[in-house]
């Protein structure tokens, strides 16, 4: 029982980490491009560390299944709002942001 | 055939509307005008006959899926922590294989979760992609996740 609870935290701990390094790069990166990067990837990874971590303390089947699916809506949700936000900047004239060397 | 996908459909909407209420028995009033409702909008959304689903090529995808998820958060996060996140963005035009309609959409929405690929933009013949470094071939990954959805949904590849 001990160990199920420390994997529990050890899964929470790591997805909370990463959800925290997506947000210090939605802080940090510069345009909108770039911190769509961070912000769709780190859902993904950090959501489903969370969920594999409460998986651990689930009471039945039915909750396990519940949160799994949550993860999944919250994917497509997540993918399909980036790329709609993506398309929309590109369409306005949004240029991506360049590394200095490359401006020449 | 379209019998089946019916079947499978209803089977699907049935065991979404049981996850969702816990199997509680009371919510089942709700639950059939909500499976009606779900199965009508998925026949209008989703017409039957023009693709079907390959299980096996559903467990290599969500394989394939889960690995590069790994590696695309622990890219970005570890960016996030570097003083210089070392970019190269721009922005890069790929050819399409696949057929139109949802194995693209389902492209579109892989490579946005996938490492360094994020789409800006899709046209007919094209997908248009941001990348998080210019230096390294991306058309790899592409054509990777181009196959296993061909393969999930049993299309065949157009020639480029």
């Amino acid at each position: 029982m001990a160990i199920l609870e420390l994997l529990s935290s050890i899964f929470l701990v790591m997805g909370a980490a990463f959800f925290m390094a997506g947000t210090i790069g939605l802080l940090r990166f510069p345009d909108v491009y770039t911190r769509l990067h961070a912000l769709a990837k780190v859902d993904n990874l950090g959501l489903g560390l969370i969920i594999l971590g409460l998986l651990f303390q689930v009471p039945g089947l039915t909750v396990a299944l519940k949160i799994i699916l949550i993860w999944l809506l919250a994917l497509a949700a997540s993918s399909a709002v980036s790329f709609l936000i993506a398309r929309r900047a590109l369409n306005r004239g949004v240029a991506p942001w360049k590394a200095k060397e490359q401006k020449i | 055939m379209i019998l089946r996908t019916v079947f499978l459909r209803i089977v699907l909407f049935i065991a979404v509307w049981w996850i969702l209420t816990q199997g509680r028995a009371d919510s089942w009033g709700v639950g059939l005008i909500s499976i009606v409702s779900a199965l009508i909008v998925s026949l209008v959304l989703l017409p039957l006959g023009l693709f079907r689903f390959s299980f096996a090529g559903i467990f290599f995808f969500l394989l394939y899926f889960l690995s590069r998820s790994l590696k695309s958060g622990i890219q970005v996060a570890l960016m996030a922590a570097r003083l210089d996140p070392g970019f190269h963005p721009n922005i890069q035009k790929i050819p399409l294989r696949l057929p139109e309609g949802l194995g693209r959409v389902i492209l579109v929405n892989t490579l946005n979760l996938m490492p360094g690929t994020l789409s800006v933009d899709l046209t007919a013949s094209s997908l248009y992609l941001h990348v998080l470094d210019e230096r390294q071939s991306i058309e790899t990954q592409v054509r990777d996740i181009e196959k296993l959805i061909a393969h999930m949904l049993c299309v065949e590849l157009e020639e480029s």
